[in-house]
């Protein structure tokens, strides 16, 4: 009875450390991007969102702006799930 | 060569016009003589000629002098001369990177030539070619385009074959329709007591992947395969971050840059109010103005990753090709 009451504590132990794992794997920056994407896109003046790299070659979401917007930069998020997120002023985009 | 190059100079001076006088003679200079296709040490005044002929077919004047005042001379065949290729200019057969366009529109760039059911195609953008959504299958498409002179039927090079259409997204002032049907329905739910009320609201478009179209030459002989300045397409590529990248294009040509994003959502603004969302895209820094769009876009191996579609004064934004080829149905 002891016996299986300790395989039983074992499996519970061993299954809760894998689940566990799984909940701990961090999002990729594209899954980051898409999820805060529409509301990004929403912010005045804003007119891309993408994926780049710093200097550091360091993988960062990049916002573009239409022209300088401080109240837009001060309302954006630094950091997105652990991914820095930059800023970049493109200017408006048009067809070629 | 320095110490005769005062010398020489001076000999040219005094000579360079009766040299570029002979018949075949395109340009005249200074460099080693070249014997037997080896370079020697021996400077001499070098003419070239748009072909080498034997002396025995050319008339005495015509012929190049063996030296001029003791230096000696070097006959090169360069072929004709030209200034750097124009890319406004009407071309038959027609290569990748000159100007194109739907009669009514103003001009874009001829991206390359593609095949869709076994047929070569012309590939551009949907604006290009097919005028933002607004043409029809088998509209004429001239080259040069309009603005560069192209006129119909004189410039007809191909017809409008197939479009990927551009989901837009239209102002909410714009649609007169919907909010005089809402008042309408409100009016008549205020009559019956009711409290719920209509409300017009835009309705987000479609997100496009890709603004192309592709038009059918009217004759296989008027279009090449090699894009200027370029040369021919080796094949396809995924554009990944960081890939070095060129495309010659209608309006500044031959350009490079280098893919800074990638799984770029952007908005891009079609004039009258239109905006179109594209997402997918790729991003470049400053290397196009109007006119390129339709440019193919090549990597460094001459791979075929992008088509250029729109920017901005810092940018550049490209469908990736993979997209474009699936939405037309096209291959290499």
């Amino acid at each position: 009875m002891n016996r299986i009451c300790l395989v039983i504590l074992v499996l519970c132990f061993l299954s809760s450390q894998l689940l566990g794992e799984e909940r701990t794997v961090s999002p990729t920056i594209q899954e980051v991007k898409a999820k805060h994407e529409d509301s990004l896109m929403a912010m005045p003046g804003v007119v891309s969102v993408g994926i780049g790299k710093d200097l550091d070659g360091q993988l960062v979401i990049i916002v573009g702006l239409d022209r300088p917007r401080p109240t837009t930069v001060e309302q954006l998020p630094k950091v997105l799930d652990d991914y820095p997120v930059r800023v970049e002023i493109i200017g408006p985009v048009k067809p070629r | 060569m320095d110490i005769d190059l005062t010398a020489i100079r001076g000999v040219l001076k005094e000579n360079r016009s009766r040299l570029l006088a002979r018949a075949n003679v395109v340009a005249t200079g200074i460099g080693y003589k070249i014997t037997k296709g080896e370079k020697t040490s021996t400077p001499s005044i070098v003419c070239s000629v748009v072909k080498k002929l034997p002396a025995s077919s050319l008339s005495a004047r015509d012929i190049v002098p063996a030296t001029v005042n003791n230096i000696p001379t070097d006959v090169v065949e360069t072929g004709p001369i030209r200034a750097l290729q124009s890319h406004t200019g009407k071309y038959r057969p027609a290569p990748g990177g000159v100007s194109i366009g739907h009669r009514d529109i103003t001009a874009g760039t001829l991206g390359c030539l593609v095949k869709k059911s076994g047929q070569i195609v012309i590939l551009s953008n949907n604006h290009v070619l097919a005028n933002s959504n607004d043409a029809s299958p088998s509209d004429p498409i001239l080259q040069p385009g309009p603005y560069d002179g192209g006129k119909y039927p004189d410039d007809h090079i191909a017809n409008l074959q197939e479009f990927a259409s551009i989901s837009f997204d239209e102002q909410p002032s714009q649609c007169s329709l919907t909010r005089s049907l809402a008042s309408l329905f409100n009016g008549i739910a205020r009559i019956f007591g009711s409290e719920d009320r209509l409300k017009a609201v835009r309705i987000r478009a479609e997100e496009n992947t890709v603004d192309a179209a592709i038009a059918r030459p009217l004759n296989d002989q008027d279009v090449r395969a090699d894009i200027l300045e370029l040369g021919t397409i080796q094949g396809l590529a995924h554009g990944e971050l960081g890939r070095a990248i060129k495309k010659s294009g209608r309006t500044t040509g031959l350009t490079t840059g280098e893919i800074q994003q990638v799984d770029v959502t952007v908005d891009v603004q079609y004039g009258a109010g239109r905006i179109a969302r594209f997402t997918d895209q790729l991003l470049a820094g400053a290397m196009s103005q109007g006119g390129d769009s339709g440019s193919a876009v090549l990597d460094d191996r001459n791979n075929l990753v992008g088509l250029l579609f729109a920017g901005s004064d810092n940018s550049t934004i490209m469908n990736r090709i993979e997209n474009v080829f699936s939405a037309l149905g096209l291959s290499l």
